[in-house]
């Protein structure tokens, strides 16, 4: 469902992406895991347009986003990067929830505006969405009456209320404190048991260990191993994977 | 798309003001123009004060003067009426020049260097300089007297001329006629220089001062018309002939008082008349007299502010809107924009507009210029207070937005500008309060909002520090009741945040 081809990434100088290639099938569950700055969150930019890049392909869905070597994509590159928003969910770290809006407002905003979809309708579909994730009752609140893992929680619905083909994690439970941490995980389970693409970044080992169909592990840059779970937790074959996972298991 | 729309449908209402305002141009006749017209248009100078052109203090919404007498005489002769049109003496030239009424009259001294620019009249009043000292002073008895002591004039009066001429004399160039008395009277000048007329309305009443010397030097008024109109000039000559022959121009004179033995030169034969205003009468009017010309100028400050404001508001989140996420051309010409407006004197910017744009076509009226000039100029400063709001709103919110599928544009409305005009919110209603007291500044393209209804009254009656009181209530009685309002609204738009 997600195609990646000879994927090139420069930041200025740094040649971060020296030619990825990846695919993702249609309800895969891929967890990235890889030191700090290797490259992870970039590389989920890259797939929803956050980022450009200046050689290869990405392919959502068989929409083609091509290189942008150019300050500003033109007309026609917008356009196409906004059909792949549009079927591709992202949470942030920090859950970016529009502060001047209530939490149904949130969740609204997008497929009214967007979707032109009647607002009774969205409300409905809104109210639902939150009685899944367990807020219904805040739903008049502003976000900076919620706590972190309700944010998140938040943040999730108001990404699902645009009925996404894949959802993209970028460390979903790094800014929330522990306790809050389940809550948040328990959403992402559920989504996932429902058969939705899911990509995420986490140094959520445990949890990666259990959630994820292929763990991806990154390394400057470098996809440096891919496999199933148990094999990269239990038997990795890189060295650069050991000398990763040993320092973070120390922890 | 709808954007772009709103902002085209903006654009041609301006222009719509901008072309309703231009008058027409024309070839026909001066003296045909204004029959078709129905009344002679003339420049003056109502704050240069008595006895050419003031406020009756009486009914300060009707002016008087000798010259508001010659011009009403003038116009009966064209069989029209004549109409005042307000303009500071400095620039009733140009204004002259660029078509803003048929005359200029207001005790223009025919100089060569004036007659350059335009055509004058046959002269109409021959003046001569009076020296004016404080009433204790013996030293000084001519203008020979003069070398090391401060002596205050007009700026560009044919006296400064005289006095610069003299050498060794300390010259205090004022801009308005009533400030140099009142500066000889508590001792901040040793001597007055001027046109005997004015020192007959406000040095020879005044008990602390009195006349020294003959009076010195002679010149003449005349009546200033557009360079190109030598057949209206022939026109105004002609009619000049004849109230001087029928004695009507020397009543005019009589009554106020500005008859002496140099008009001889001029003219015959002498009869009286009454109807002289005094300064003294003026001194004594009550207050409330004046209520209604502040009152007029303070809803002129108003309607100027409020209009103004809403041009900069939208005009500087269009400039904002370009400069940020414009393409190249647009976003370069909006910073340009931003950074010259910003970077030169408002009062620099009206000139340019009210005065400057006649020479390549474009005449505004005041009110439009106030409108633009002030807005044009407020709008890079909103604007810089958008773009400081926008760069608060953290960087997440766009992308979040961008994430839903939103374009741009409807993230910007919807999600980055909602926030960061409250970010912004406290600085614009601190520049609307600082616009409305910028809006003084306007009169010096002959707007006469409440400051300039001021200095105009003030120096008709010499009462600034009533007045005075009285204008700066009102001032704050409008603004205050504002910075209430902002303050409520501020709240309300933070409640919703929080
Ligand atoms: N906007 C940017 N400009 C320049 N360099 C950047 C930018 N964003 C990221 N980088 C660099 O690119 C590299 C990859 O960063 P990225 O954020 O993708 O790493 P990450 O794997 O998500 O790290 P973390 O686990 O800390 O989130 C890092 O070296 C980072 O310094
Ligand atoms: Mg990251």
């Amino acid at each position: 469902m997600i195609k990646v081809k000879n994927l090139h990434k420069y930041y200025g100088e740094v040649h971060l992406f020296k030619g990825i290639n990846f695919d993702i099938e249609r309800g895969e569950v891929i967890v990235f895991i890889g030191p700090s700055g290797s490259g992870k969150s970039t590389f989920l930019r890259c797939i929803n347009g956050l980022e450009y890049f200046q050689e290869g392909e990405i392919a959502v869905n068989n929409i083609g986003l091509h290189s942008i070597n150019r300050l500003r994509p033109s007309k026609e590159d917008m356009e196409t990067i906004r059909k792949i928003r549009l079927r591709v969910g992202v949470v942030f770290q920090q859950f970016n929830l529009f502060p001047h809006m209530t939490v149904l407002e949130n969740i609204i905003e997008a497929p009214t505006r967007v979707l032109n979809i009647d607002s009774d309708k969205a409300v409905e579909d809104a109210l639902s969405l939150l009685k899944r994730i367990n807020i219904e009752k805040k739903a008049q609140s502003y976000p900076d009456e919620l706590s972190g893992g309700e944010q998140q929680r938040v943040a999730i619905a108001r990404a699902l209320a645009m009925k996404p083909e894949a959802m993209l994690f970028d460390e979903p439970t790094s800014s929330l404190d522990p306790e809050m941490v389940g809550e948040v995980l328990a959403v992402i389970k559920n989504l996932v048991s429902e058969g939705m693409t899911t990509l995420i970044a986490t140094h959520e080992m445990d949890f990666a260990r259990e959630i994820a169909d292929k763990v991806v592990v990154f390394d400057h840059g470098d996809i440096v191993e891919v496999g199933a779970p148990e094999d990269i937790f239990t038997n990795p074959k890189k060295e650069r994977t050991k000398i990763f996972l040993n320092r973070i298991l120390k922890r | 798309m709808k954007k772009i729309l709103r902002i085209l449908s903006l654009l041609t209402v301006l222009i719509i003001i901008l072309y309703w305002t231009v008058p027409s141009k024309s070839d026909i006749s001066p003296i045909e123009k204004i029959k078709k017209r129905g009344y002679l248009l003339w420049g003056s100078d109502a704050e240069g004060g008595a006895p050419y052109v003031f406020p009756d203090p009486k009914n300060p919404s009707k002016l008087i003067g000798f010259e508001v007498d010659l011009a009403n005489a003038i116009a009966r002769e064209l069989g029209v009426e004549a109409r005042q049109s307000q303009n500071a003496w400095d620039s009733l030239l140009p204004a002259l020049k660029r078509g803003d009424f048929d005359i200029a009259m207001n005790g223009i001294e025919i100089t060569a260097q004036r007659e350059a620019e335009v055509l004058f009249s046959m002269p109409y009043y021959i003046y001569t300089e009076q020296l004016v000292v404080r009433k204790n002073d013996t030293q000084i008895k001519n203008i020979n007297d003069l070398k090391g002591k401060k002596v205050g004039t007009l700026s560009g009066a044919v006296a400064q001329d005289i006095l610069m001429k003299i050498g060794g004399v300390d010259v205090k160039v004022y801009s308005g006629q009533v400030e140099p008395y009142e500066d000889l009277a508590i001792g901040r000048l040793d001597a007055v220089l001027l046109d005997l007329p004015i020192a007959a309305y406000y040095a020879k009443p005044n008990p602390k001062l009195k006349y020294t010397g003959h009076p010195v030097g002679e010149g003449f008024y005349g009546i200033a018309i557009k360079k190109e109109n030598k057949e209206f000039k022939n026109k105004i000559d002609e009619i000049f002939i004849k109230l001087l022959k029928s004695g009507e121009l020397k009543k005019i004179y009589k009554k106020w008082d500005m008859w002496d033995k140099t008009q001889e030169n001029l003219f015959q034969q002498i009869k009286t008349s009454e109807g002289f205003v005094s300064l003294q009468e003026s001194k004594k009017a009550p207050l409330y007299t004046f209520f209604p010309n502040l009152l007029k100028g303070a809803g002129i400050t108003i309607l100027i502010s409020v209009s103004s404001m809403a041009l900069a508001i939208t005009l500087g989140l269009i400039l904002t809107v370009l400069r940020i996420y414009g393409r190249t051309p647009l976003s370069s010409v909006a910073a340009a924009y931003i950074e010259i407006y910003r970077g030169t004197p408002l009062l620099i910017q009206l000139y340019i507009l009210y005065y400057g744009l006649p020479n390549i076509g474009i005449s505004l009226n005041p009110l439009t210029a106030a409108f633009i000039g002030l807005g044009m100029n407020y709008a890079a400063y909103e604007s810089e207070l958008y773009r400081a709001g926008i760069n608060a709103v953290p960087k997440g919110q766009m992308e979040a937005a961008l994430s839903l599928g939103m374009s741009q544009s409807l993230a910007v409305k919807r999600i980055i500008m909602p926030q960061a005009i409250r970010i912004a919110f406290p600085g614009i209603t601190n520049d609307f309060i600082a616009l409305f007291k910028d809006s003084s500044l306007v009169s010096v393209i002959a707007m006469v909002e409440l400051t300039k209804t001021y200095s105009i009254l003030a120096a008709t009656t010499l009462r600034f520090f009533e007045l005075g009181l009285i204008v700066a209530f009102l001032y704050f009685a409008m603004s205050y009741p504002l910075s209430l309002l902002a303050r409520r609204l501020e709240e309300k738009l933070m409640g919703h945040k929080r």
